[in-house]
């Protein structure tokens, strides 16, 4: 592989990113099943980096899922998303920042929509007057939260203590990254990089100290498809689209996936588990899977932060293996308490993949 | 034109994604639901160009148009600009709309979508909530998952939620009158329609199949929907 | 005085309307940007349909240009303006020239197939462009995978950077369907053991015995022809590429793996083309080629008296079909001159 192409790519695909001044929408999946990712990107954000990043309470989902499985129409996807820049112009922000990738393409696909066919804008403005007698402006900017960690890698760098290497040999981890389809696949130029050679991850692995591991399924979809999760009768489907990548993945061994997508992660991380039970696979070395981390999560690690702070003691796949070759501490005894030290007890091992 | 012609190209979707398609297979070269479904998004969009009544009803009452997965790979590839997921979008829409979704085993789906994610979105402002989403329902979460249900507001505060609180933050009770608001814009931009469609044709295909269906999750057609995969979707004899 | 013609670029088009206008007794000056003449005819091995050497062709173009015709090549021209009597240019050298009449034949360029970011090329090692395999036939040595291996699964990519809304061109460059069979046949040759594969939307077999090389490609040679448009590359450990492709005709996508993938890149217009047309004010098409006055009557003539345009400058040509629309331009150019004061 000749790494000059990419890089001649990359220079292609710049974007703008705010640098200050957020209006910050929440995720679906990321607050359900990774709520320490979004609590770490404020964290890092308003208490290291010192940047405003405001969450207006009244804020909702944009209906991404409702909408990509069907059961929303785009008109009423629309209007929900004109109601959330009616809070972020009321608010007085001007750059909009989504936690959820599936959420940046559904904004990134209504704006263009608009910008392309001003009378649905209008019919738009009409309906939302008349169900909530609201008023909007558009965005100056929308970015994606990785896209503004990524903005901040250097500035991470400079506030971190961990690098993204084996501790014991010195040599940089192996790491594959893996871009939600919403990131850059419908608008390759609102991706940093574009859509085939993504740079946003790969610029936050390199910064840190990581070697970024192409390998052939990467593009591929995690198999989310929405309804094709959703519904217990398509998941085979969702399962078959992962097990495609981790297959493609294996022979590179790499140390952990990095995500930027809420669902994908999940699905990742979710899938070893279940192909651990139906078939006895596993992806990593010694029964240990391949640890799936978010960009949030990765950041804290960097940053020193704990990872029982950051949940990872959610992941199905032990991120424990990870730790120990970067040389990051961990408390095991602390992993499964509560916020005031309460004992919860423990989830059950699996039968297959290993369990800390 | 036909009237489904007219209605679909009325859809500023189906302008974005519909100019000409020369039947390359670039989309289904890529697409995976191409890979494990008998299906290439390819198909869909030559029988739309045809303009042929007929068949696009017969698409509309069809499987077929609900394998894909709307994750947009086509459209990064298309070579005439066509965009085959925003396509199957309309498509899934007007079908839907029309009621026609219920003569296919893998649209009579979407009754379970609009009672869990599509009624979660009024109730919780968010497409799900840890709650909901059961263990028993998802064995593929893990053990992990189920802990964390078990504990779930303990959990969640741990990892910095506010957990069914007011005030901004992870997991937060959305306002009452923020809901409402979410509520009138369903009414207003067709969303109740169409979630009332989608309740009215279930039930009468229910009724049809001879199976109950009352309001809840738990009745035996929506557990029917929920789980029955027919092999004919992905094997090749 | 006698009139002055200059021609701008001596490729196959300028070095045809130069010899043909010095035949007839008018004067030209054949100014070319690069150190030699021949243009990209240079860069071929062997030329369809026939496969004989490219060479040859150039030999003959060369000998036709007799003394007469002033050649000056590393000349790139900063600005022209139009005069009452003709035309002024200053070249990048310094030089003025004036002249009475201008032909661009300025040529083409091969698509940048970067471009096409999904097939890798300039990333994966063992995806290379027809002319690239152009350049390995004529050097002569064997052509071997990056790893130095003998190839033992070849595929050509059709309609790279052609027909194509992503990358802004959708035209078709006409002659790379045939070139993509004349090399396969080529690769086959050298390796009679190999497979070789052409993933096409159509087959643009449109001239005199094109159909029948198609036909021997598949009837000698075993070439495997697929209806399908590459949708993705990738790179396997071992350097072999990994293609996505959907074999339309049996309505099966399916993944192959081929030791070396050669793209077959069309034509796109020259930028210095579009500087100079803008310069002359000389219609451009909505496909960025030179518009000629009229398609069917005046091919060679542009909007703007005294300039006339021969070859590729106005879209894909055939090197035969090149020498024929140059020698037309020629004609037109002496009646034209005759028409002046």
């Amino acid at each position: 592989m000749i790494i000059e192409g990419k890089k001649r790519i990359w220079q292609d695909y710049q974007k703008e990113i705010a640098d200050d001044r957020y209006f910050y929408v929440r995720s679906c999946i990321r607050q359900n099943f990774f709520p320490g990712s979004e609590k770490a990107f404020l964290r890092i954000m308003q208490e290291e980096l010192k940047k405003d990043v405001y969450e207006n309470a009244a804020h909702t989902t944009c209906s991404g899922i409702g909408y990509h499985s069907d059961v929303v129409p785009f008109d009423t996807a629309m209007t929900v998303i004109a109601r959330q820049f009616s809070l972020m112009t009321e608010s007085g922000y001007e750059n909009f920042v989504t936690s959820c990738i599936t959420s940046f393409g559904l904004y990134s696909e209504v704006l263009e929509t608009w910008k392309h066919f001003p009378d649905v804008l209008k019919k738009v403005r009409g309906y939302l007057k008349e169900a909530t007698g609201r008023e909007f402006e558009l965005p100056r900017n929308v970015a994606h939260a990785s896209d503004v960690i990524f903005r901040f890698r250097k500035e991470i760098t400079a506030r971190g203590i961990r690098r993204l290497v084996d501790h014991k040999t010195g040599k940089p981890l192996r790491v594959v990254e893996h871009i939600g389809c919403h990131y850059s696949k419908m608008f390759p130029s609102k991706g940093v990089g574009g859509a085939e050679y993504p740079y946003v991850l790969v610029g936050m692995i390199e910064e840190w100290g990581g070697e970024v591991v192409d390998y052939p399924e990467r593009r591929h979809c995690c198999g989310f498809g929405f309804r094709q999760y959703l519904v217990r009768a398509n998941r085979g489907y969702s399962l078959a689209n992962s097990k495609k990548k981790f297959e493609s993945m294996k022979p590179y061994k790499p140390d952990f996936i990095l995500t930027n997508c809420p669902g994908c992660p999940m699905f990742l991380d979710r899938w070893q588990y279940t192909l651990s039970e139906m078939e006895g696979t596993t992806y990593g070395e010694n029964g240990e899977g391949i640890p799936v981390l978010t960009y949030e999560e990765l950041a804290g690690l960097i940053l020193g932060y704990d990872p029982w702070d950051l949940g990872l003691q959610v992941h199905q796949v032990p991120v424990e293996p990870l730790l120990n070759k970067i040389g990051i501490p961990y408390n095991t005894s602390k992993k499964f308490l509560g916020k005031d030290g309460q004992d919860l007890g423990k989830p059950d091992a699996p039968s297959v993949l290993k369990f800390f | 034109m036909g009237r489904l012609y007219d209605l679909m190209a009325a859809d500023v979707r189906f302008k974005e994604g519909l100019k000409a398609c020369l039947n390359c297979g670039t989309c289904t070269a890529i697409c995976p639901a191409a890979e494990f479904y008998n299906y290439q998004p390819r198909q869909i969009v030559d029988i739309l160009q045809t303009k042929d009544e007929e068949k696009i009803e017969a698409l509309l009452k069809e499987d077929m148009i609900w394998y894909c997965g709307e994750c947009m790979s086509c459209v990064t590839r298309c070579p005439r600009g066509n965009a085959p997921g925003l396509l199957i979008t309309v498509l899934r829409g007007l079908s839907q709309d029309l009621g026609y979704f219920t003569e296919s085993e893998k649209g009579r789906q979407q009754l379970a979508i609009k009672r869990t994610v599509g009624e979660w979105i009024l109730e919780y402002g968010y497409c799900m909530f840890p709650i909901e989403v059961r263990p028993e329902a998802h064995p593929e979460q893990g053990p992990i998952w189920k802990w964390e249900v078990e504990h779930i507001e303990e959990v969640m505060n741990r990892l910095g939620a506010n957990y069914a609180k007011t005030g901004p933050g992870i997991l937060r009770k959305v306002p009452d009158e923020d809901l409402l608001e979410l509520k009138k814009i369903f009414d207003v931009t067709g969303g109740t329609r169409r979630f009332n469609k989608i309740e009215e044709c279930s039930r009468q295909k229910a009724k049809e199949m001879g199976m109950e269906l009352n309001n809840s999750l738990d009745s035996e057609y929506v557990h029917h929907i929920y789980t029955t995969n027919d092999p004919k979707h992905t094997t090749t004899e | 005085m006698t009139k002055t013609t200059v021609i701008i670029g001596g490729g196959v088009a300028g070095m045809t309307a130069a010899s043909r206008l010095a035949n007839l007794g008018d004067k030209v000056i054949l100014l070319e940007r690069e150190e030699e003449i021949g243009g990209h005819l240079r860069n071929w091995d062997r030329l369809f349909p026939n496969r004989r050497p490219g060479y040859e062709v150039l030999d003959d173009l060369r000998t036709n240009l007799s003394n007469q015709v002033d050649i000056r090549c590393n000349q790139t021209v900063a600005s022209i303006t139009s005069q009452p009597s003709g035309f002024h240019m200053e070249l990048e050298s310094g030089e003025i020239l004036d002249c009475d009449v201008l032909l661009l034949a300025t040529g083409f360029d091969l698509f940048d197939a970067r471009k096409k970011e999904e097939y890798g090329y300039g990333i994966y090692n063992n995806v290379i462009t027809s002319a690239d395999l152009e350049m390995m036939f004529r050097s002569g040595q064997p052509i071997t995978t990056s790893q130095g291996e003998v190839p033992s699964r070849v595929g050509f990519v059709h309609c790279v950077g052609s027909r194509d809304e992503k990358v802004g061109n959708l035209y078709c460059s006409k002659v790379c369907c045939v070139t993509g069979v004349k090399q396969a046949i080529e690769i086959k040759e050298q390796f009679p053991d190999s497979k070789i594969f052409g993933f096409y939307m159509d087959l643009r077999m449109y001239d005199r015995h094109f159909e029948e090389m198609y036909y021997e490609a598949q009837q000698k040679w075993d070439i495997n022809f697929l209806r399908g448009r590459v949708s993705e590359c990738a790179e396997n450990q071992d350097q072999t590429i990994i293609l996505k492709i959907e074999d339309t005709l049996t309505s099966r996508p399916l993944r192959m793996t081929v030791d070396l993938l050669v793209l077959l890149v069309g034509f796109v217009p020259k930028p210095e083309t579009l500087r100079l047309a803008n310069l002359l004010g000389i219609k451009i098409g909505e496909d960025r080629f030179l518009e000629s006055l009229d398609e069917h009557t005046r091919f060679n003539h542009t909007i703007k008296p005294g300039i006339f345009v021969a070859g590729t400058a106005k879209g894909p040509l055939t090197i035969s079909k090149t020498i024929a629309d140059a020698g037309e331009a020629a004609l037109q150019i002496h009646n034209y001159l005759k028409t002046i004061k």
